[in-house]
């Protein structure tokens, strides 16, 4: 590369440069059952955040597993259950990338 | 910035700074057992018998921080999707469902964390960046930082079969009738996404990072009706319902050598079931003993949930091999 930043490995190969894209970490957490979940992220302010969930629980055999809302607003990530749902326990990976 | 550090990308974008932490890999999920079933109806023969399958692989992997997977499938077009993830004590657990009830040629899962959850390394070259608190990392070229080929936003169709319109309750059938007419298989029925990320050179070595989220269960349920001859008498009824049921999980396919440029959401089968209950009246001109008679359970209702557009995740698997 003629300019930017690169990073190699001790192989000698690149592990990193600016000829790269990513997405960043803000947070991950785990949202109980039917509970409501705001984070703000004053770091990202300006980035585009996104944020995806996993459900726990085991498949359901014999239930209905409801993954709880998310709702980006600003720098703001907020989980709550759907409308008059019960939701089921979750993982949030909350990402920004600057676009 | 009036201190700290950032790295700004080819397109002008901050890709490493000392407030935001990158993603580094953790390493590749172990691989325990599977579980394979569903290639028709249980207790079931007869028309639309045909389902397509599903193999759920069982993973694990060690780590204090909380994973986030990519799934590296094994490029033959079948839709794979992470359908649970649970941890007890450090011990992160995955169940990845697979199309097709063939248990060779398994995906693979790449597994991403915060730097200072990363397995440390004896390197002592590179570059690290920490936050302001001068402990935690944010970047360290060592771990192996994420890098990312593309992404983009899916939802998977809102029929899963490959039947016209989801199937139906209907009435008016003979007595003990029970033949599917329904087809359940789900196999082709995806959206289709552009993605000129996905070349016919790479898409074997790209892995997604996209969660089985939404849920459907179709049944096509055909409820019979016979009534006798009264001849004076009091008439008999006799009733029957048979059911056919399936769950979906909705699962993903990237591009495959044989067709590049796109990202495929659609559905595998989870779970599925046939019942029948038939009934008759005792009494009536033949004079005969009533009974009943059922087999199986219908545990679900027909409905479809979590259906929303979902975020997806590119990468190439082999710069963490």
């Amino acid at each position: 590369m003629a300019f930017g930043l690169e990073v190699f490995k001790a192989s000698g190969g690149t592990g990193f440069s600016t000829a790269d894209v990513t997405w960043q970490t803000l947070d991950q957490f785990t949202v109980p059952a039917n509970a409501t979940v705001s984070n703000t992220y004053s770091d990202a302010s300006g980035l585009t955040i996104i944020a995806q969930r996993q459900m726990v629980n085991v498949p359901p055999s014999s239930q209905e597993d409801y993954v709880p809302n998310i709702s980006i607003s600003g720098t703001t990530v907020t989980v709550s259950p759907q409308s008059g749902l019960s939701s089921s326990q979750c993982i949030v990976h909350v990402l920004a990338q600057d676009i | 910035m009036s201190y700290g550090f950032e790295a700004i990308n080819d397109n002008g974008k901050v890709i490493i700074n000392d407030k935001i932490e990158n993603l580094h890999f953790l390493g590749k999920a172990t691989r325990g057992g599977n579980n394979s079933d569903y290639g028709n109806f249980p207790n079931y023969s007869g028309a639309f018998d045909a389902l397509d399958g599903r193999t759920i692989h069982y993973f694990t992997i060690t780590c204090t921080g909380t994973p986030i997977v990519f799934i590296k499938p094994y490029p033959n077009g079948r839709f794979t999707g992470v359908i649970k993830q649970s941890v007890s004590g450090t011990t992160w657990s995955f169940d990845v469902v697979v199309s097709g009830t063939s248990t060779a040629d398994p995906p693979e899962l790449y597994c991403f964390v915060n730097a200072d959850e990363a397995p440390t390394s004896s390197e002592n070259y590179g570059m690290q960046v920490f936050k302001a608190n001068g402990t935690t990392r944010t970047f360290d070229s060592r771990r192996q930082p994420l890098a990312i080929t593309s992404g983009g936003t899916v939802i998977a169709p809102s029929d899963p079969t490959l039947g016209t319109g989801l199937p139906t309750s209907t009435s008016g059938h003979p007595w003990n009738y029970a033949t599917n007419d329904h087809d359940f298989r789900c196999q082709g029925v995806h959206n289709r996404y552009s993605d000129s990320s996905v070349t016919t050179t790479n898409s074997s070595d790209l892995m997604f990072s996209c969660p089985s989220l939404a849920q459907a269960v179709c049944r096509r349920r055909m409820d019979g009706f016979k009534q006798s001859q009264d001849y004076g008498q009091p008439t008999q009824n006799h009733y029957s319902t048979a059911q056919w049921y399936v769950m979906y999980r909705a699962a993903f396919r990237v591009g495959t050598r044989s067709g590049a440029g796109f990202f495929d959401a659609g559905w595998v089968v989870y779970a599925a079931g046939y019942s029948f209950s038939s009934s008759f009246e005792d009494g009536g001109w033949f004079g005969g003993g009533g009974g009943s008679y059922s087999s199986g359970t219908m545990p679900y209702s027909p409905k479809i949930i979590n259906l929303q557009s979902n975020a997806y995740i590119l990468a190439d698997s082999s710069r963490y091999d």
